[in-house]
This record gives structure tokens, C-alpha cells and sequence, in this order.
């Protein structure tokens, strides 16, 4: 009894306990709680490392890139640059051979690409000229974006397809090489265009927006003509055309834009959704710098190229 | 008006802040948080660019040479408008000629807003003059004489970029001109033209003079 009367008085002072614990202690508690969660996360991230000492090295940074009158004809001199040497490219691989049910009237536009490719090399040569006027370097390799990230896709996709990946089925090579060769020398002819009619808004030297249309005109011209040839009678935009890949056509608008040249084409993939690609005037990502490097490409050894 | 609140006790001991001093102090923090903000543009303004950004709006001498733009626009309205009129055109190409028409004037309207009053809104009577003959007869020499005038607004539209200061006006011109230089591959292709040298326009026509 004894023993059992003087552990009641605890047995009571516990079973007050709770009705006792206010705010304040909730609050400690949690608190409590919260101390131990951080050791035990500290805890967990010691395990099995060691630490280190001293400073690793810091992150890179890439040199302020100048926009001026020598970068942008830089830069426009390789996108001619890797519009000729996509035509080559084209070319060596036979793409503008055959015929294509999509332009039946087409024949052989070997003349044509052939002209097209003389134009852009010597646009290349104009705008070199210009840049080195400009007090700047001549830059003789193509672009590197507009060469990885379009070109070389839209090539790939046309003669090889793209293999199968975990989540997806293999594409085939185009249905229609020509049709898309042509298609993309359409594109191609519509983006030098509007790149040099881009840069008249850039380009600080009258001279040298005139100039740079002077490339423009030649190639919309270029583009025109491609399009009547393989859509004989395609002089204007037809409201409401539901095919599939829209034929090119000869004014395609009431003014010169600068905007995107889209290319559509490839065998579709395992959903028919053939490739639709963007083609844009040159931006910040795909400016030929002051320090820009060659990379694989090695400087064209031509008299008529002006070198520094 | 100043709005101030007094308080007895520790808290009057403090000096009082009225909405002036709060307003001047918000000013002093916002002036503060921009100082980083404005020493990175000014670092970037001098480190981006080695050359001096062209004047936007037309000069003086750009007003002159637009006007002289618009008044060859305004002149090819007209003598569209007698083509069509003069020669029993296909379906086909009286779409292609009354687009034509139709840009022509859309390219004398953009003018006019951008030269306002100063824009002279009328054809150049002697440029009219010398190509209307041309614009009149059989429609191959239509054609013809079409494919060669809108040469010639290609080579004066290129002889204006080279002297324009303003990028308006430059902009707007080079919009123009790369339409009309697609017209002439098109005029070319609708007379039936295959050779290469004439749908590319290897030789560009003199450019149109306009005067008066």
C-alpha cells in the first residue's frame, strides 16, 4: 500500500503531464524535432565522402562577343559560305538527280543550283570585302550553327532517316530526295534573301545596306525562279492550300520579310510527322565573333578572297 | 500637404518620419538597387559595340530621296492600272498584274506614313511619260516594258539605300525593293521567258529618274 501510495502521486503527476503542455511546449518540441531532422540529414551527407581542400578552378567564361559592322558581314559571309557548300554538298550526293511527282514539270535544275552556287560564293566574297573595309577579318568558313543545326539535319534526315531510339522507331530516308532538295534550296535562296535584307537594319554604312541587297535581290530572284520552275504558275500564294508540303512560289509576299523560311520534308516518322525545321536570320547564337575559331574548317586558300 | 503623427512616451523620443521622409528614403533605395543595373548597361553600351548607331528617323536629304521613291510608286499604280486595262489578260495574269497594282500602291502608302506631310502623293508625270507608251500596247511588250521598269525601280531603290541615313526609311526601302525584284523573275516567267541570265536579271535596267 505503502508502495502503492507513493508511486500514485507520480502515476498523477504523469497523467497531468499533458494537460499541462501548452504552446510553449509544442513549440519546443517541434524545434526538437526540427535540430534532430538537420543532424540526421548532416549526418547522411558526411557518410562516405571526404572533404576537400583548396579552391577548384572557377567557371569559364566566354569573352564579351562584339556586334559590329565586322562581325555582322562576317557573318553573313558564312551563311553564303554554307549555303554554297550545302549546294555542293547536295550535288556530290545526287540529290538533284531523278524526278519527283510533287514538281513534275521540274526537269533538270542542275542549271539552276549551279548559278545559285556561283552567286554565293562571290556574295561571300562581297561581304568579306566589306568586312575587311570595315577593318575586320575575312571569315571563309560557313556558319556553324546554321551547318549543325539545319543543314547537316535536313541533309541527314533526306538521305539517311534517323536511326531508332529506346522510344521511338527508326524514320526512313526521304520518300522524295528531289522534292526536298528542292524544297530546301528554296529555303535556302528565301534566307540569304532576308538575311541581307536583315542587315540593312544593322549595318551602320549606307554603302554597305546597299551592298548587302544588292546579295538579297540576286537571291530572292534565285528563290523566284526556283519556284516557277518547279511550280510553273506558282507567281502568288494560293489562299487555303491544303497540301501537305506547300509548293514554293514566286512573290511570296507583298514585302520583303525577314522572317523564318520553313522547310518541311523527310519521311515522316512512325506518327507521319515529316520534319519541320525554321530557318532564321542570323542571331546573337550565330554571329561569327572576334573570337570565333575555324574549327575542322581550314581557310580557303583563293586569290580573289581577301585575307588579313 | 505634410501628414505627421506624434506619440507620447519612449516612442516621441524618436525623431519623427513624415511621408516626405518616407517617400525620399523609398527614391534613395530605389536610386540605390538600380546603381548595379545601370553600371552593367553602361559597361555593356561601351563594351558591345565599337560603332556608332545610325539615326532612326528620316534626315532632311532621306525625305527628298523617299519622296522620290514614293513618286515612282505612285507612277506604277498608274501604268498597272493602264495595262490591265489595255489587253485581254488570262485569268492568271490579271491575278498576277492586279497583285502587282495592288503592292505598288501598298509600297506608296507605307511611304506616305512614314514621310507624313512632307510625302508628295503624286506620280512622277515625267517618268509617266516615258514609260506609258509601253504599258499600252500588245501584251507581250506589256510585259516586256513592265519587266523593265520594275528592273529600273530595283536599280533607283538600290541608288536610294546607298545614300539613306535613317534606318526607317532604309528598312522600308529594302522591304520594297526585294518584292520588286521577285516581280521582274515573275513578269519574266508570265511572258514565257526560259533563259536564265533574263529570269535572274543578269543586266539590271538603268534606274528610273525621277524628275518632276
Amino acid at each position: 500500500m505503502d508502495q502503492h501510495s507513493t508511486l500514485l502521486p507520480s502515476s498523477d503527476a504523469a497523467a497531468t503531464q499533458p494537460a499541462g503542455m501548452g504552446r510553449r511546449g509544442l513549440f519546443r518540441l517541434g524545434g526538437l524535432g526540427a535540430v534532430a531532422a538537420v543532424l540526421a540529414a548532416c549526418g547522411q551527407s558526411e557518410a562516405g565522402e571526404l572533404g576537400t581542400l583548396g579552391n577548384g578552378p572557377g567557371t569559364p567564361e566566354l569573352p564579351a562577343g562584339t556586334v559590329d559592322n565586322g562581325a555582322l558581314l562576317r557573318t553573313s559571309a558564312s551563311i553564303e559560305t554554307s549555303i554554297a557548300n550545302a549546294y555542293q554538298r547536295m550535288m556530290d550526293d545526287g540529290l538533284f538527280g531523278g524526278s519527283t511527282a510533287a514538281y513534275p514539270d521540274l526537269g533538270d535544275p542542275m542549271d539552276l543550283v549551279m548559278a545559285f552556287l556561283d552567286h554565293h560564293r562571290m556574295a561571300a566574297d562581297t561581304y568579306n570585302e566589306l568586312a575587311v573595309g570595315a577593318g575586320d577579318t575575312a571569315w571563309t568558313c560557313g556558319n556553324q550553327r546554321l551547318d549543325e543545326q539545319y543543314i547537316d539535319i535536313v541533309l541527314s534526315r533526306i538521305t539517311d532517316g534517323v536511326p531508332a531510339a529506346e522510344n521511338a522507331a527508326a524514320i526512313p530516308a526521304s520518300d522524295d530526295p528531289l522534292r526536298d532538295a528542292v524544297n530546301l534550296v528554296y529555303v535556302l535562296e528565301s534566307l540569304s534573301a532576308s538575311s541581307a535584307q536583315a542587315l540593312v537594319d544593322q549595318v551602320t554604312e549606307p554603302a554597305m545596306r546597299a551592298a548587302s541587297m544588292k546579295v538579297g535581290v540576286r537571291s530572292g530572284r534565285d528563290a523566284a525562279a526556283l519556284a516557277l520552275r518547279a511550280n510553273p504558275g506558282g507567281y502568288l500564294p494560293v489562299s487555303g492550300d491544303a497540301a501537305e508540303i506547300p509548293a514554293p512560289v514566286a512573290v511570296p509576299s507583298r514585302f520583303g520579310s525577314v522572317g523564318a523560311n520553313t522547310f518541311l520534308g523527310g519521311a515522316g516518322d512512325e506518327n507521319g510527322v515529316r520534319l519541320r525545321l525554321a530557318f532564321e536570320t542570323p542571331s546573337l547564337n550565330s554571329m561569327v565573333y572576334s573570337f570565333t575559331e575555324y574549327g575542322d574548317c581550314a581557310p580557303v586558300t583563293d586569290s580573289t578572297t581577301p585575307t588579313t | 500637404m505634410e501628414i505627421e503623427v506624434t506619440q507620447a512616451g519612449p516612442a516621441a523620443a524618436s525623431p519623427r518620419i513624415g511621408r516626405r521622409h518616407v517617400l525620399g528614403a523609398g527614391v534613395g533605395g530605389a536610386a540605390l538597387s538600380l546603381l548595379p543595373f545601370l553600371a552593367g548597361r553602361a559597361q555593356a553600351s561601351a563594351g558591345d559595340t565599337t560603332t556608332t548607331a545610325p539615326p532612326l528617323p528620316p534626315t532632311d536629304a532621306d525625305v527628298a530621296l523617299l519622296g522620290q521613291a514614293q513618286q515612282i510608286e505612285l507612277t506604277f499604280v498608274d501604268l498597272f492600272e493602264t495595262a490591265i486595262a489595255a489587253a485581254d489578260w488570262s485569268d492568271d495574269e490579271a491575278a498576277v498584274m492586279v497583285e502587282f497594282r495592288e503592292a505598288h500602291k501598298e509600297y506608296a502608302a507605307a511611304l506616305s506614313a512614314l514621310l507624313g506631310r512632307h510625302a508628295p502623293n503624286t506620280p512622277s508625270e515625267s517618268l509617266m511619260g516615258s514609260l506609258v507608251a509601253g504599258f499600252s500596247g500588245a501584251k507581250d511588250g506589256i510585259l516586256s516594258a513592265a519587266y523593265d521598269a520594275e528592273s529600273g525601280a530595283v536599280a533607283a531603290h538600290d541608288e536610294i539605300l546607298g545614300q539613306l541615313q535613317g534606318t526607317n526609311g532604309a528598312v522600308l526601302i529594302a522591304s520594297i525593293q526585294m518584292a520588286e525584284a521577285r516581280h521582274c523573275t515573275a513578269l519574266a516567267a508570265l511572258s514565257g521567258a526560259t533563259d536564265l541570265a533574263q529570269l535572274l536579271v543578269d543586266d539590271e535596267a538603268d534606274a528610273l529618274q525621277v524628275n518632276g
